[in-house]
């Protein structure tokens, strides 16, 4: 495949995460960084930071419906697609952040899903797998039991049926975490929702030094309190959001740290924590006694 | 229909062409691609009248003047999905090159009006469609339409495609799926037989735009005005080949202008899990507005 006649720059800053875990809250606070006001922008202005996984980004740029294509088929041209889809500007310092839940992987081509050559980094949300359970149970309106299993499916994914986005390969939570942290392609900034929860000005300061955005504390201040869990729940009820599924009550639902111990069972949280141990006692959701933190 | 296929690797390829051209050829050898073309991607190339696309494992394919096409299949690819792509991506092209613009929707023929619905891949312009073609009204053509438009008047140009629908909306529709054919081996999708006689040129009296949210209500609005130009140009099946393809796309100006006077167009928001009937019950009071 000869990709030389696409005049490539470097302009893709990736928004990872495994779902549930502060990246649409953190699409929320960069929206209200950017544009700088002192009134909090609207739910509606998150397109600014779209899902990479369109099907009408996909068939605008690449000429195929997604919906007529296997799920590895779509995936042979993804790659490209990112090529395409970010060299269409003019402005040589536009930065296109792209939200993802895809773990790092290749297509069946043994081509990264995400080039490199295009990316200028990734920033990377974790949040400890109990309460992304417990989260996501209420997002998709389905039971724990589900998200438990998909948590630990190594071959775990979502969409790509008939409708909706195109299908993302997400491995298990710790596989995800690991695709990102231990690929060397792309740099990458790892955040823990539960530090941009209790230490908020330091946090999400540290992101926008990576962004290589211009840091300003006061607006650093103003564009945190924008974006406040109970302020987009507010928004939320008033207007809607165009990111909830139609049978699920909210998107922005309790946004707590140690939520799950209301919800998960016992054995639920055994298996879990199990399976995905040194990954938790990496980010420090388990002590070096083995004991969970939160 | 004047067609010529050369079969070497796939032979007895069964090769139907949605309309008639001057050449339909089937090659051995690798396609040449374009040199220096307006629009060059890895997998497509595109100038004013040729286009090349490569769908990996499946075939390649070459397209000039509108009228000749030539197709390379890859090694083990299959039939149903030569087919498949030749039909969808390969035909918008032919349209192109002719100037014949192509809309992405379907088209039928309602209480003696030319309706089309338009929308993005997954919206139900076809299981809509369907639910309208299984008594009130006669099909035209699915998922692409050609429209011939002059001052005077904007016709549907009737093609032969047959209807695509999923198992689940052939259940929902109450079809029984009597070994329909499948767009490709690994989708469960299928093609509705059509055995009914392809219609007449008709003149397109009512534009729907289908679209979805995740609210529980349908929504409606007619266009005016400059709305319906801008819409309209989003309607274009294959809208990103026009990037290779300049001066096409200026013929095109002034024609979705007149157009856009000649039609009605409202655009419809359907909840994300709705009825197919339910939709088709909906549009039917819009077109009856």
């Amino acid at each position: 495949m000869n990709a030389t006649t696409i005049d490539l720059k470097k302009n893709i800053m990736w928004l990872a995460s495994y779902p549930k875990s502060g990246n649409t809250w953190f699409r929320m606070f960069l929206a209200n960084y950017l544009k700088n006001d002192e009134e909090p922008v609207s739910l509606d202005e998150i397109e600014s930071t779209p899902i990479a996984s369109s099907p009408v980004d996909f068939e605008e740029t690449m000429g195929f419906n997604p919906f007529e294509m296997g799920l590895d088929e779509v995936d042979l041209y993804r790659p490209d697609m990112y090529k395409i889809i970010t060299q269409d500007t003019e402005d040589e310092n536009e930065v296109f952040y792209k939200k993802i839940h895809d773990a790092y992987t290749l297509n069946t081509n043994n081509i990264p899903i995400f080039p490199a050559e295009v990316s200028i980094g990734a920033v990377y949300f974790v949040r400890n797998p109990l309460d992304v359970c417990v989260s996501y149970a209420n997002h998709s309106s389905s039971n724990i039991k589900r998200k438990v299993k998909l948590i630990l499916n190594e071959k775990g994914d979502v969409a790509g049926r008939k409708t909706g986005q195109l299908r993302q390969i997400m491995l298990s939570w710790k596989s995800h975490y690991d695709s990102w942290k231990s690929q060397t392609e792309i740099p990458v900034h790892i955040v823990r929702y539960e530090d941009m929860k209790q230490t908020p000005m330091e946090t999400f300061g540290a992101i926008i030094k990576f962004l290589k955005l211009d840091y300003d504390k006061e607006r650093l201040g103003r564009a945190i309190v924008n974006s406040d869990f109970k302020l987009l729940q507010q928004m939320e009820a008033e207007t809607g959001f165009k990111e909830k599924a139609q049978f699920c009550e909210n998107f922005f639902w309790k946004g707590t740290i140690g939520n799950y111990k209301e919800h998960l069972s016992e054995k639920q949280i055994e298996r879990i924590v199990t399976y995905s141990k040194e990954t938790m006692i990496e980010l420090g959701y388990i002590d070096s006694k083995g004991k969970l933190t939160v | 229909m004047n067609t010529h296929t050369h079969t070497h690797t796939h032979t007895h390829m069964n090769l139907n062409f949605p309309i008639d051209i001057d050449t339909l050829a089937v090659s051995k050898e690798p396609i040449a691609k374009l040199l220096n073309p307006r629009l060059s991607n890895p997998h497509l190339q595109i100038d004013e009248n040729d286009f090349y696309l490569n769908v990996y494992d499946v075939a390649s394919y070459r397209v000039q003047n509108g009228n000749n096409v030539l197709i390379q299949p890859h090694e083990n690819s299959d039939e149903a999905s030569i087919r498949l792509f030749l039909n969808g991506s390969v035909l918008g092209a032919v349209l192109h090159q002719r100037g014949l613009i192509p809309f992405h929707g379907s088209t039928f023929l309602y209480e003696g009006k030319g309706v089309m619905i338009c929308g993005q891949s997954g919206a139900g312009k076809s299981s809509t469609t369907a639910a309208f073609c299984q008594k009130e009204a006669a099909f035209i053509n699915d998922d692409i339409t050609p429209i011939k438009i002059t001052k005077d008047a904007a016709t549907i140009i009737p093609i032969r495609t047959r209807i695509k629908l999923w198992d689940d909306s052939l259940e929902k529709l109450d079809i029984e799926n009597t070994k329909f054919d499948q767009i490709r081996p690994t989708l469960e999708k299928f093609y509705l037989p059509n055995d009914a006689a392809f219609q007449e040129e008709q003149e397109l009296h009512h534009i729907i735009i289908l679209g979805k949210h995740n609210e529980g209500e349908y929504k409606s609005n007619e266009l005016e005005g400059m709305a319906k130009f801008n819409t309209l140009r989003k309607q274009i099946y294959r809208k990103m080949y026009l990037k290779g393809m300049p001066e096409r796309e200026k013929t095109y100006f002034k024609q979705l202008f007149n157009l856009a006077n000649k039609v009605r167009i409202t655009k419809v928001i359907r909840p994300q899990k709705s009825s197919i009937y339910d939709t088709k019950e909906y549009i039917k009071t819009i077109l009856a507005s």
